[in-house]
């Protein structure tokens, strides 16, 4: 299990507000999408724990609230 | 030379002339300073920083102040600021904990901290240190240090951190036992009634009621978002307009605000903005070189910049230094990012960081400039950087950048510059990453096969030669660490001094593991021959050669070597003192000097006795227990050996066992127990020595000697001038107990020709009477007789203080006196010859003045005389003082 942890996984954090497109590369080239009640769900790969942390640290360093963060099946 | 110390980490940033009092907030503060940790904890832009700086402003009691950076993840750059941050409220303290700091290798962390708690309790005023932003802070060894002090936190002290995130503390051990304060997000953020204050009073907008509540409403009190808005609002004429909009919409509230904040600026405004984001702090000159064709100047612009409000901070009284707040910072940066994308190559992200590289470096912030080249990828300026015109990078706190830096470099750009292979092993080693480096290091050879074999090159082969024999010192692999660093001499560039002095001392390490007492101590030699350019390296080396001076048995010169680390060692000293003191203990205790000893030994008591990871303290005991002996307390001997072999043994210090042992021999020995205790523990630790005394104490001396003649003829093959002596005062006591009388005196005779250039006195005294009595033959034969006389006069005075009169055999017989003198009272009579003043005299012999006067009295009683004059005559010519020619 440890192990898969450290496969690349698509990722999907659901953040409070919405976010312009042109923060796909600060986000590691994860795709923005806005959700009608406000939203906003960036997704994409992540290479392992570590960038997943530094993903969430930036959505902290922003100050934007962050909803969730889930693992979601690649494809 | 470390990375110098940045002033404006440590500036308390002052109060807003115009700011929204916040005294339910401030008044927590206040009540929380009696509580051990404050924590203000809340995402970006809420206001934190702002907070504490204005609760201090008001506050009684004096503060310090620590702005947090990523880099201060390194341990030893973070402590480095901590004690700066502590010196701004008591000088000089922790000065010495900064020199230790300076090392290559300093001491655990634990070790400092507690050397710096007990600096901090000698603080008068109860005082407060804020950490900001910590939470860049992504250090295991960092959050134990804080943890640490936490724990052991002085009454006076009181700790404020200020977090985005809960930092890595234990805070529900604090929470329970009510020593935390908690300001959260919930606490931090504007009520309806601060964000109308805010809005319409502070930035002078005239809002309604119900426009306040809107925006309040849509930023949730979020300050960094309510101070856009009305930055924004500022710029229009419509504020109910603007209200509509940005409150109808889901944008991301500052990604909204600020686009509307950056388009009101003027275009060099917006310009400077973008491009400067890149700087951690910015001042005008440093502007200038990042921005050459701007038309204002930089300080004009930083301060129009602080006027407008634009989320600049200032860092120092002066205006010199600003920066922009973090969470600005951040969103300039991403949209630097995007609009670089669309700059000429005059204006790229990578040029305007290689000019802001330029610039630290000419002003000698190397780090800075380190980061900026790598940011610009500019590999060769960046390697060059690394090594820091002599002190790498990653001994001036920058270990982490270092790393990430090299990690991210391909292989080939390190095999174009294997010097760079190279930095990564030392960066790896220094980091604790000791697995990962033999690699590096086998990457750097396999770079250099192909490269010239100029000056350059060789150096290189000479540190990783130099790295391999540091590798080597873990597993004590002595001929590896001896190989390995001669091959580092011999090919390291002459002035590459740092290195070569690290491997010298090495060396000098190894040679001592072996036992090659004089390879070692021409090693240390060399080590201070190098001059002062590692502190660390000159008190090791200084301290190590006293220790090889008193195992070569020149007492004054190691006393003196010793004296000199303390006093490098710094006031308050730094750790390393305590094995000065306790050297300096044993040489006074051998010098019958028992006071100074004691006060030695205590000395080196205090500076180890809250670090868990020292053995100094098994040295400590061993030399108590022979002082307790000495005076006649061996119950107190056997006590603190005892508790100190449970502590050693608890702590993995099994090595230091045998010396523990010998002590508990010689402790039971003296108990007259010479029982199978006794045996049993010279036998398990193999100490001949021990069992040689046991032999003595059971009657038995061939046995004694048995053990002694072989054991003499290995050490003598060694060179162990200590080791030798010890075994020859045995060997003559075992001689002289097996009847061999003359070959007694013949050894006792080489051993003290071997002790007196040291001023040995207990080496002999602690054998107590059959010594005494092998000394008083000595005497009578003329074998050193100034020596013997003042060994003998010890030995009276020792019996003085236990039975109140000496039981000892005259030196001589020969005296045509009905009442013979007594030794100790023929040694006063030579002095009074020699012309010394009764305070002199007792001085000399460790008397008291009354002491000295009772013997002259005793003296001119059986001389028969009235005074000095008459009784060095009357002596004189009756043969017991040498005649005068």
């Amino acid at each position: 299990m440890a192990d898969k942890l450290n496969q690349p996984m698509v990722y999907q954090i659901r953040v409070k507000g919405h976010l312009g497109s042109q923060w796909t590369d600060w986000f590691g080239g994860m795709a923005i999408t806005l959700e009608d009640n406000g939203d906003t769900l960036l997704t994409g790969p992540v290479v392992d724990q570590a960038a997943l942390h530094g993903l969430l640290k930036k959505v902290r360093d922003l100050g934007m609230p962050l909803i969730s963060a889930i693992r979601v099946k690649p494809g | 030379m470390p990375a110098p110390i940045l002033a404006t980490k440590l500036y308390i940033p002052p109060p807003r002339p115009e700011a929204v009092p916040r005294p339910r907030l401030t008044e927590r503060l206040d009540e929380g300073s009696n509580r051990r940790l404050t924590l203000v904890c809340a995402p970006a832009g809420f206001g934190k920083t702002t907070l504490v700086g204005e609760w201090l402003a008001d506050c009684d009691h004096p503060a310090a102040w620590l702005s947090l950076d990523r880099g201060d993840s390194d341990p030893a750059r973070f402590l480095t600021y901590l004690v700066a941050a502590l010196q701004t409220i008591e000088a000089g303290v922790g000065e010495g904990i900064l020199v230790a700091l300076r090392s290559p290798r300093p001491p655990p962390t634990e070790a400092i901290m507690t050397a710096l708690l007990n600096e901090i309790i000698t603080v008068e005023d109860d005082f407060i240190l804020v950490l900001d932003d910590y939470h860049v802070i992504d250090s295991k060894s960092v959050g134990d240090a804080l943890a640490f002090l936490l724990e052991h936190l002085p009454p006076q002290m009181h700790l404020v951190a200020a977090t985005r995130e809960d930092p890595n503390l234990p805070l529900a051990r604090l929470r329970v036992r009510g020593q935390l304060t908690e300001l959260r997000a919930a606490d931090l953020r504007f009520t309806p009634s601060e964000a109308a204050e805010f809005l319409n009073r502070v930035m002078g907008l005239d809002l309604s009621e119900e426009d306040v509540a809107a925006l309040e409403a849509r930023t949730e009190g979020w300050i960094a978002g309510l101070q856009l808005a009305a930055i924004s609002m500022r710029g229009h004429e419509d504020t109910t307009a603007f209200i509509e909009s940005f409150t109808g919409g889901h944008h991301f509230v500052l990604d909204y605000l600020l686009e509307e904040v950056l388009d009101q600026q003027p275009e060099y405004i917006q310009t400077f903005l973008l491009r400067t984001s890149i700087l951690d702090s910015l001042c005008g000159s440093l502007c200038d070189a990042v921005l050459p064709d701007l038309s204002a100047s930089g300080q004009e612009t930083l301060e129009h910049l602080e006027h407008a409000n634009l989320f600049i901070v200032p860092l120092d009284e002066e205006r010199h230094w600003y920066r922009y707040h973090h969470l600005f910072a951040d969103l300039l940066r991403q949209r630097q990012s995007v609009a670089a994308s669309t700059e000429n190559d005059e204006n790229s992200v990578a040029e305007l960081h290689k000019r802001a590289s330029i610039w630290h470096e000419e002003n000698g912030l190397v780090v800075e400039a380190f980061r900026h080249a790598a940011a610009a990828d500019d590999v060769e300026r960046a390697a060059r950087l690394v090594e820091g015109g002599g002190t790498p990078l990653i001994f001036r706190g920058a270990a982490a950048p270092v790393l990430d830096w090299l990690e991210s470099l391909p292989t080939a750009a390190m095999d174009a510059m294997p010097s760079l292979w190279m930095t990564y092993a030392t960066s790896l080693f220094f980091d604790g990453q000791i697995m990962g480096v033999e690699l590096k290091l086998k990457a750097a050879e396999a770079a250099l096969k192909n490269a010239e074999p100029d000056d350059e090159n060789r150096d290189i082969i000479g540190r990783i030669a130099a790295m391999r024999a540091t590798l080597a010192i873990i597993p004590h692999d002595v001929e590896a660490i001896i190989a390995q660093s001669r091959r580092a001499l011999e090919y390291l560039r002459p002035d590459n001094l740092p290195v070569r002095t690290a491997t010298t001392f090495t060396l000098g390490y190894a040679y001592q593991l072996r036992g090659d007492r004089a390879a070692a101590r021409r090693a240390y030699t060399e080590v201070l021959s190098f001059g002062d350019s590692d502190p660390m390296y000159t008190i090791a080396a200084t301290l190590s050669l006293g220790q090889i001076q008193e195992m070569d048995n020149e007492l004054s010169q190691a006393a003196r070597t010793y004296e000199r680390v303390v006093r490098l060692a710094g006031d308050p000293p730094w750790a390393i003192a305590s094995e000065a003191h306790i050297g300096l203990a044993r040489i006074h205790y051998q010098w019958n000097d028992l006071d100074t000893a004691e006060h030695h030994g205590q000395q080196c008591l205090h500076l180890t006795q809250h670090m868990e990871s020292t053995d100094t303290i098994a040295s400590y005991a061993v030399f108590l227990a022979r002082l307790k002996l000495a005076q006649r307390d061996a119950p107190a001997a056997t006590a603190v050996l005892d508790e100190t072999e449970a502590f050693v043994r608890e702590h993995g210090f099994e090595h230091r066992l045998p010396d523990i042992a010998a002590a508990q021999v010689l402790t039971l020995l003296h108990r007259g127990n010479v029982s199978d205790a006794a045996r049993k523990i010279a036998e398990t630790h193999e100490i001949p020595v021990s069992q040689a005394r046991i032999h003595l104490a059971e009657d038995d001396p061939s046995a004694a000697l048995a053990a002694l003649d072989p054991l003499r003829q290995q050490i003598e093959a060694s060179n162990w001038e200590d080791e030798r002596l010890r075994v020859m005062v045995l060997q003559a006591l075992a001689r002289h107990a097996h009847g061999e009388k003359d070959e007694a005196l013949r050894v006792l005779g080489d051993a003290l020709a071997m002790a007196e250039p040291g001023g040995f006195i207990r080496i002999f005294v602690d054998e107590g009477i059959p010594m005494a009595r092998l000394l008083s033959e000595a005497a009578s034969h003329g074998i050193m007789p100034d020596y013997t006389a003042k060994l003998l006069a010890v030995f009276e005075a020792e019996a003085h203080k236990r039975e109140g009169e000496s039981h000892l055999p005259p030196a001589s017989s020969a005296q045509p006196l009905v009442e013979p003198l007594s030794q100790r009272e023929l040694e006063v009579l030579r002095l009074i010859a020699q012309g010394l003043s009764n305070r002199e005299i007792g001085e000399r012999l460790f008397l008291a003045l009354d002491t000295v006067k009772g013997h002259n009295r005793r003296i001119f009683g059986k001389l028969s005389v009235q005074r000095r004059t008459e009784a060095v005559a009357k002596a004189r010519s009756l043969n017991i003082l040498p005649r005068q020619n």
